[in-house]
């Protein structure tokens, strides 16, 4: 079998894609950059790939809300795909603006694509926040965090809108929580600038039920190269190599 | 049509609780409350309720057809742009609607309806005047304005032909200034006898074609009078760097960098715009800037960035402010906004945000570089070929920035702002986002024979200077419009911003639309290249241009200018020394507090500094991610060590006392952070960027021996100048008062390290280290400082840090001392003296720092401690280090060491003479800025 492919799946306003797909290479995978368009236009499907990624940016220009016209569009125009996809037990990850673009399609936190069960506010100081931060990793299982449980990882974050809110129905509690912004100790951190957004109970990153879909607001993939300050993003990209090398 | 309206409210809107807490915190205590109602207007054959999805979100968002805002319960002002601006997010929510299956909608808007509890009408518009909204491109909405529809609508005007023939030289004056040509009588002349010589009156399009070609702000009729480019660019020409790949020509300039690739940087003010309009005007100023580096060679992709602005003092009194100019608390808060508005969306890390002050920045500094990154063989442009398709891309045009280029070439007046407002324009980030996706797969496709962005002069210039060598024929009617009203020269000189001109080979136009479609970026066939040497252009079925590329690039005429030697009125300072511990307590926090010295991370944390992956070294660094680094580093190839270092110096107030050694200093200070750092001086290039004030006799003689010491300077020290750009109009009249920007010149450079993780940044590493200050020492001089400055005083004399050998040596032993790894930290000497990197060496490391002044006996304390002596350096050094055998050859002492507490001491022959922890110093430094922007 040839080795397997992660997509990462971009759309204009994205501008994380080409770091991403370096963090990805280091970590020992392989990718591919994939335009929103070149799915909506057929040239290729997301079942081609064993993986994907949606990094950050600002996906259509943020207008109307951050990743709402992504997620619009993957719900409204690639539905079948997207079911495939997350039927067919895919890592799927959403970095800063994809974990926007997946609570606004409804996959995240409970893979309801077109029913929306949380929002990503923006943030409580009201203004885009560029930090430096420390999260700290839960036990909930997941994919992409397998055996960083109870680390703490640095690494930029870089968002306007980041405050998770989640619906009644599903509340606080039911949602997965995987990572939460920490102090430089390892405790979770509910003030700022620690919690750079004001996210409740300094909620930074979730997974769905199964533990295969990561939505994280923070920058992995700009603490991995040798040459970022800090190289403990670079953990969350192996931990797919291996995941995909394993099934 | 008809015209539907959509009202949300967020349950959650962090943005009217700041905005809250920001108007009490400003005196408005009687505002109990605010709220902010967001109207989607809605213009189409639709049904709403398929696009709410898409306008709200059910969980936060509530929508109604109706008002949501108890109108009893506080005065309620509603913005929204003006019916000629499009909205930033009409073409999202038309795009975002088309999605949804809904092709009914064909046009749209927002408005933002603030409520304030607790206030009176007429503060509640008072307050949103002052800051919420620009009344040159947003207005107050009136409740009850009937609207027929949303589009800017309208028909054009046709043709019309003005003869200049028997126009006397006031005549031509007048006629000049009334159609805002703003040409000189010496270019009316002109183009009045060559309308006698061809024997044919020009059309409007032609004389707004050649007004706007032979202005200032497009073909530098200053700096050409005065020689200054030529002298520039032959000082760069004699030095024939090794690693320089283009200088000058082309839209930016460029150095090799490692592995085939090329870094490029330019630098460019739109201190115009951004006084009259700050937001449109300094979004629209990175926009511009970048699309520099788009168009440099065969497209470059941006890798870095700047924002530097300076205003007046942003904590003036209301009355204090200039009529006809903005509170410079707005320019400061708008830029900021604006910068994050346009950069962060462009993805594009800020690598060296800056504000600064001055009394005579009543027209603000509003400057911006763009670094780029582009392979080595299509860092050249090819010419255009007769053939070959000139193809438009981007965003549509409008009626947005008409008569930029000649505007801004002009003083600005009270009474400009009410008079130019087409020339504001607000960007979209997001249109220039996607061809800076699509440019780089163009040019490694071989698609792009030329390149050039869209700016000053819109197709008029970006066509006329592609196809100056061959000849050029537009069809205007292709080009797809945001306004049906504009006619055949609004087309030609429109600035609307995020275009681009590419000279594409006829052989691989489809490709190229094809790449365009998969990177959903608009285009138009715009005309083609000829073999007439015209600049030619039909609209409607009319020829409405038909230029001789010779008259157009070599007719205008260069008016002389008169020089004299200016007369400065300058006083000696005259400064108390602190002698108790309280007054050295005082010196301290006036520096530390000052606005050029203070923390300005309330702007830099609004701007994104990692996104791409290269970043190394951001502006800000040390242990807690927060000390100012004055340096960026970015390894633009991912997962190499290469890094590309740039550097910025600027300063207002040395420029008072001597324009010349200001200029000289500005290039010292910006190469001495950089070699510092671990860069060598001979792998470096500059770009200066002038604002001076409009050309007087004086400023005429400034200026020259300004531009004479830096080009004479770059020869001695071997590093180019690859890239620049001047702006002569500083100069703002209102009422009778003129008001003069100080001369200046900010100097930037671009370097190369072989290995990014090399670089030396300034916090301190390890207790028991000592501290050298390596350079001359001159206490006595602290003409132009900071210091000086907190005083209210300027002086009369600069440091001056000798013979050029000197400053050579200085670099050429920090360097060597570098590649030993003989130093921990360092950091180059600039305003605020050997005091400020101390506190921002221990306040990034959370180690302290004593300092003996014992040796200055003779000479003043305050002096050493808050001297700029640029060019000097502070280095820290292991204890046992032999600084004899190190620094042999050039001047050095040692000032004191590092200690474990993170504090700051004087000691001065074994007492101590003031002591503070950096923690209450950070207190002083942090508050100055937060305050004027939060």
């Amino acid at each position: 079998m040839s080795s397997p492919v992660t997509a990462i799946l971009y759309a204009p306003g994205t501008n994380c894609e080409e770091e991403t797909a370096a963090a990805l290479e280091l970590a020992g995978g392989k990718s591919e950059l994939v335009l929103l368009r070149d799915l909506l236009d057929g040239r290729t499907r997301l079942s081609e790939y064993q993986a994907a990624i949606i990094p950050g940016g600002f996906s259509y220009g943020d207008h109307l809300g951050a990743g709402r016209i992504f997620g619009t569009l993957l719900v409204a125009q690639l539905r079948d795909q997207l079911m495939g996809f997350l039927g067919a037990q895919k890592p799927l990850l959403g970095i800063c603006n994809g974990f926007q673009v997946l609570a606004e399609a409804g996959v995240l936190p409970h893979r309801s694509p077109g029913q929306r069960t949380m929002a990503l506010l923006e943030n409580q100081s009201a203004k885009f926040e560029d930090r430096k931060i420390h999260l700290v990793v839960s036990a909930e299982r997941s994919v992409w965090t397998q055996g960083l449980e109870g680390r703490v990882l640095s690494m930029p974050t870089a968002h306007g809108e980041g405050r998770p809110l989640f619906c009644e129905t599903s509340g606080p509690n039911s949602a997965r929580v995987v990572l939460r912004f920490a102090g430089a100790g390892g405790k979770a951190a509910a003030k700022y600038p620690d919690n750079p957004n004001g996210a409740p109970g300094g909620v930074a990153g979730i997974t769905d039920d199964t533990g295969m879909v990561l939505g994280l607001m923070p920058h992995p993939e700009r603490a991995s190269l040798p040459s970022h300050y800090s190289q403990d993003g670079l953990h969350i990209f192996k931990n797919l190599v291996r995941w995909l090398a394993q099934s | 049509m008809a015209i539907h309206s959509v009202y949300t409210l967020s349950k959650d809107d962090a943005e009217a609780r700041s905005w809250l807490a920001f108007f009490r915190r400003h005196g408005y205590s009687k505002l109990s409350n605010l709220m902010i109602e967001r109207v989607y207007w809605l213009e189409g054959d639709i049904k709403v309720d398929t696009l709410l999805p898409l306008l709200a979100n059910p969980l936060y968002q509530v929508t109604s057809p109706k008002t949501q805002l108890d109108e009893g319960s506080g005065p309620v002002v509603e913005i929204a742009y003006r019916p000629a601006v499009t909205d930033p997010e009409t073409p999202s929510i038309l795009a975002g609607a088309h999605a949804l299956g809904e092709t009914g909608l064909e046009f749209a808007r927002l408005s933002k309806r603030y409520q304030f509890v607790g206030l009176d009408e007429d503060l509640a518009r008072k307050i949103a005047a002052r800051f919420l909204y620009n009344k040159i491109v947003e207005r107050v909405r009136d409740p009850n304005e009937l609207i027929s529809t949303l589009r800017p609508s309208g028909k054009p005007d046709a043709v019309a032909t003005i003869s200049l023939a028997n126009l006397n030289d006031d005549e031509l004056t007048a006629l000049s200034r009334a159609r805002s040509w703003y040409a000189p009588l010496s270019q009316m002349r002109v183009i009045q006898a060559h309308e006698a010589t061809r024997g044919r009156a020009h059309t409007d399009a032609e004389i707004e074609i050649l007004a706007q070609t032979w202005s200032d702000h497009c073909y530098h009729t200053t700096w050409k009078s005065l020689g200054l480019l030529k002298r520039l660019t032959q000082a760069t020409e004699r030095i024939h760097h090794p690693l320089v790949v283009s200088v000058f020509k082309d839209n930016a300039g460029g150095i090799e960098f490692y592995e085939g690739w090329v870094v490029t940087i330019k630098g460019e003010t739109h201190n115009f715009p951004s006084s009259i309009a700050p937001f449109g005007g300094v979004a629209t100023k990175h926009g511009g800037v970048i699309r520099d580096t788009l168009g440099f060679g065969k497209g470059a992709y941006p890798i870095g960035g700047t924002t530097i602005m300076g205003t007046m003092d942003p904590r003036l009194a209301e009355d204090a402010v200039p009529s006809g100019a903005l509170h410079p608390q707005l320019i400061v808060t708008e830029s900021i906004r604006a910068t994050g508005y346009y950069t962060n969306p462009m993805g594009i890390p800020m690598m060296h945000p800056i504000y600064r002050i001055h009394p005579g920045y009543a027209k603000c500094l509003a400057l911006g570089h763009s670094f780029g990154l582009i392979p080595r063989k299509y860092a050249l442009k090819d010419a255009p070929e007769p053939g070959d398709v000139a193809l438009l891309i981007g965003g549509d045009t409008g009626r947005d920035g008409i008569h930029g280029a000649t505007v801004s070439s002009t003083g600005m007046t009270g009474e400009t702002l009410e008079r130019e407002s087409a020339a504001v324009q607000i960007g979209h980030p997001i249109t220039e986002r996607r061809f800076a996706s699509a440019i780089p797969v163009l040019r490694d496709a071989d698609c792009i024979r030329a390149i050039t962005d869209l700016g000053a002069g819109g197709i008029s210039c970006a066509a006329g200077e592609m196809g100056a060598e061959t000849g050029v024929a537009l069809d205007l009617d292709a080009v797809p419009l945001k306004d049906q009203s504009l006619t055949a020269w609004e087309i030609l000189l429109s600035e609307s911003q995020e275009r681009m001109l590419l000279a594409i080979p006829r052989a691989k136009l489809s490709e190229a639309q094809a790449i365009l479609t998969r990177y959903e970026v608009g285009y138009c066939t715009l005309g083609h290249f000829t073999d007439t040497g015209k600049l030619q252009a039909t609209w409607r079925g009319e020829r409405v241009v038909d230029l001789e590329m010779p008259f157009l690039w070599e007719a205008c005429p260069i008016d002389s200018i008169e020089m004299a030697e200016p007369k400065r009125r300058l006083a000696p300072l005259d400064i108390p020394e602190p002698r108790t511990e309280q007054e050295w307590g005082n010196a301290f926090h006036r520096v530390l507090s000052h606005y050029h010295c203070c923390d300005q991370l309330a702007a830099g944390s609004r701007f994104d500094t990692t996104v791409q992956g290269r970043t190394a070294v951001g502006p800000y660094g040390g242990r807690n991610h927060r000390m100012p680094t004055n340096i960026a580093v970015s390894a633009p190839l991912l997962g190499k060590p290469y890094g590309v270092i740039t550097t910025v110096a600027i300063n207002p107030f040395y420029g008072e006392i001597d324009p010349a050694r200001m200029a000289r200093l500005m290039v010292i200070e910006a190469i001495t952070k950089a070699v510092v750092a671990g860069a060598d001086y001979r792998e470096m290039a500059l770009c200066d960027n002038f604002y001076t004030p409009k050309v007087r006799p004086d400023v005429a003689w400034d200026l020259k021996q300004m531009v004479e010491a830096i080009a004479d300077f770059s020869v001695a020290i071997g590093v180019p100048f690859i890239s620049g750009k001047d702006s002569s109009s500083g100069t703002f009249e209102a009422g009778g008062r003129k008001i003069d920007v100080p001369m200046t010149l900010a100097v930037a450079t671009i370097g190369r390290v072989p290995d990014v993780r090399k670089i030396v940044t300034k916090e301190f590493k390890r207790a028991g280290n000592k501290l050298v200050l390596v350079g001359e020492m001159e206490p006595g001089t602290l003409g132009g400082s900071v210091y000086a400055d907190s005083y209210g005083q300027r002086g009369n004399r600069l440091y001056d840090p000798g013979a050029t050998k000197n400053v050579i040596g200085l670099w050429d032993v920090l360097h060597q001392l570098h590649q030993e790894g003989k130093y921990f930290s360092g950091s180059a000497i600039a305003e605020g003296g050997i005091a400020l990197r101390l506190f921002e060496a221990s306040y990034g490391s959370e180690l302290g720092a004593r300092l003996d002044c014992s040796a200055s006996n003779k000479t003043r304390a305050d002096g050493e401690l808050f001297g700029e002596f640029i060019g000097s350096v502070l280095l820290e050094i292991s204890p046992e280090a032999d600084l004899d055998r190190f620094l042999a050859r050039v001047p050095h002492r040692i000032v004191g060491d590092v200690i474990v507490e993170p504090s700051l001491t004087i000691i001065e022959d074994g007492k101590t003479v003031w002591s503070d922890s950096t923690s209450k110093l950070a207190e002083s430094w942090s508050k100055t800025f937060r305050e004027v922007v939060e």
